[in-house]
């Protein structure tokens, strides 16, 4: 029986063996027990300094290789100081003069207003200047190696192309397989450890312990997107007593904000994966889920945001005044009316930084399940909150 | 460091109100006349001429000395400097603003004469307030210049002709003899009535785009 087993296939299975053990270790040591217990061991500080290091040497190169070429470099993320006229040529620009002056004819003629293209041309070169630009010691704009935001994307050189495909190589089969895992691995203890919470009766110990279950799960979630959020402003993080309300661009900004302190989350209560996981949540902690129905009755939500806003043990509630793009429905279908409640107002501003991955969801070009595994397949989320002084009604 | 940053958002403050440009849009100019003079705090013409742009232009010569001529500074001065800093730079950029949704009708009249004022200026060579037959042929040789076929004895009759046509059309009662002194602004004014200045003497300045995220709804 051993010598239908050839060596390779041994090998093959003691090595395989060997490494589910390692990657079962690595994601524990280094993602679970520190998102449970909140520290950060920084790696991923390093990574994105060493990735924008990366970054900086792709763009060089490719605008060494146009320059060498003479092609136009399309600029991406800075802007010149002067937006030009596509490049009309002087013929257009007279005959165009001339038809603005009523006159018909085309034959060769001078006018005073000839001089119009060859003053705008001049002072649009003393403004922007492509040859004085190229070597400024400004900051460099960066390609990140990702085709889906570079517009420019042409065989530029071999080294480039070479490090495009090793960055392909690690998104799709590295670093997508181990951000998959561990969203998985987090959003299954978090429901069991949620559901086992809810069973302790409502004492402050519960009260305790949910809160790390929820921190630890979305802690978990930012992690599985390798997200890097920076906290300005921390004085003005919300307290227990009013809503808190955010500019909405992605569907992770409640999971962005969630991750410094627990809110509660208002929606519809949906089916299938998501529900079970709202169904979770809100045995240990009070969120505001609603059914279908009730989403239409405006004094019914406001009375229950009301509530739970006036007990002093509940989180803040978190609202996007724009309405979440979750289920393509409007959940909260009143805008202004979350402010009718009359507490407290903790604005915040969440601002992603697109270098590093795009989070930019088009919910006409691709559904919820394609757009987390293009953020998956990113290198990086990078964003920054800003707390913003709370508000009250004058 | 931090009283020489307050000090300069301080001026940028006070050029914003002069000039009708944006603080971002300011910093960005700054940030381009520093490049233009090497990081002095003045430009001179050599600065400007060494732009590789301009150097297809036919009439980069009047281009530069626009900048240094004293009468695109808003006030009543004549001459011309030597230097320039970037106030003045400033000044003469504010020129070319195009108007917003925001421009009332008057500011949109007053920014079209400003315009004109400084093709105007720009072909007043010698500060006169008037365009001479002289300064006008020098200034249709240096525009035909660059067509190469045109020769001095053609581009010297094309200016006259045209002057002619000013003539006749703004002074009709003109008796053969009399001398055409020179189109006054009035004048020239009255020349580029008809034209369309608006989207041919304006530059597009942009401001500091930071990279928008959208939503999907």
């Amino acid at each position: 029986m051993d010598c239908f087993m050839s060596p390779a296939d041994e090998l093959l299975s003691k090595y395989l063996g060997l490494s589910i053990n390692v990657w079962l270790t690595l994601v524990f040591g280094f993602l679970i027990v520190p998102a449970v217990l909140g520290v950060s061991f920084g790696i991923h500080k390093y990574y994105v300094r060493t990735l924008l290091c990366i970054f900086e040497w792709a763009t060089l190169q490719m605008e060494l290789k146009a320059k060498e070429k003479n092609h136009q470099l399309y600029r991406h993320y800075t802007s010149g100081i002067v937006s030009k006229m596509p490049d009309s040529t002087l013929r257009q620009e007279i005959q165009d003069l001339r038809r603005t002056a009523d006159c018909l004819s085309l034959e060769p003629r001078f006018d005073l207003a000839d001089v119009f293209f060859f003053c705008r041309k001049g002072l649009e070169s003393i403004l922007d200047d492509d040859v004085t630009k190229c070597f400024s010691a400004q900051e460099l704009e960066s390609w990140n190696l990702l085709t889906r935001s570079n517009l420019n994307f042409r065989y530029i050189s071999l080294k480039l192309l070479a490090l495009w495909v090793l960055g392909v190589v690690i998104r799709y089969c590295v670093l997508l397989p181990f951000r998959v895992t561990v969203a998985v691995t987090g959003i299954f203890l978090f429901i069991v450890l949620s559901t086992v919470v809810g069973f302790l009766p409502s004492t402050k110990l519960r009260r305790y312990l949910s809160d790390t279950v929820h921190l630890m799960g979305y802690r978990l979630c930012v992690r599985s997107l390798s997200g890097v959020i920076t906290y300005h402003n921390r004085e003005n993080k919300p307290k227990n007593d009013g809503i808190c309300v955010a500019n909405h661009t992605t569907p992770i900004d409640g999971i962005i904000l969630a991750n410094d302190r627990c809110y509660s989350l208002v929606g519809q209560l949906h089916g299938g994966l998501l529900g079970m996981i709202q169904r979770a949540m809100v045995k240990s902690s009070p969120h505001i889920w609603f059914e279908r129905a009730e989403v239409k009755d405006r004094h019914l939500v406001a009375k229950r945001l009301r509530d739970h806003v006036a007990d002093e043990n509940k989180h803040p509630v978190l609202i996007f005044p724009e309405g979440t793009c979750v289920n393509n429905t409007s959940v909260m279908m009143f805008k202004k009316g979350s402010f009718e409640i009359g507490c407290t107002v903790y604005p915040a501003a969440i601002k992603y930084d697109s270098r590093f991955g795009d989070a930019f969801w088009n919910s006409s070009q691709s559904g919820l399940v394609g757009y987390l595994l293009r953020l998956m397949s990113s290198w990086a989320i990078v964003c920054s909150v800003w707390y913003l002084p709370p508000m009250n009604r004058k | 460091m931090g009283a020489k940053q307050t000090r300069s958002e301080h001026d940028h403050q006070d050029l914003v109100e002069k000039t009708g440009f944006s603080v971002e849009q300011i910093q960005n100019l700054h940030k381009r006349f520093q490049q233009l003079s090497g990081n002095e705090e003045t430009i001179s013409r050599e600065h400007l001429k060494s732009v590789p742009a301009l150097a297809n232009n036919p009439i980069r010569m009047q281009i530069i000395e626009a900048f240094f001529d004293k009468r695109n500074q808003h006030g009543n001065e004549l001459g011309s400097y030597e230097t320039i800093g970037f106030e003045e730079f400033l000044m003469v950029m504010s020129h070319f603003r195009p108007p917003t949704l925001r421009t009332t009708t008057e500011e949109k009249e007053t920014m079209r004469k400003e315009k004109v004022r400084f093709l105007f200026n720009m072909h007043d060579t010698d500060g006169d307030g008037k365009i001479t037959l002289a300064e006008y042929r020098k200034v249709v040789e240096e525009l035909l210049s660059q067509s190469g076929n045109i020769e001095q004895e053609a581009a010297r009759a094309i200016a006259d002709a045209a002057m002619l046509e000013v003539a006749s059309t703004n002074v009709p009662n003109m008796r053969p003899d009399d001398f055409y002194e020179g189109i006054t602004f009035e004048h020239f004014e009255q020349i580029l009535k008809d034209l369309e200045m608006e989207s041919r003497m304006h530059i597009r300045f942009l401001d500091v785009n930071t990279t928008k995220v959208h939503c999907g709804k």
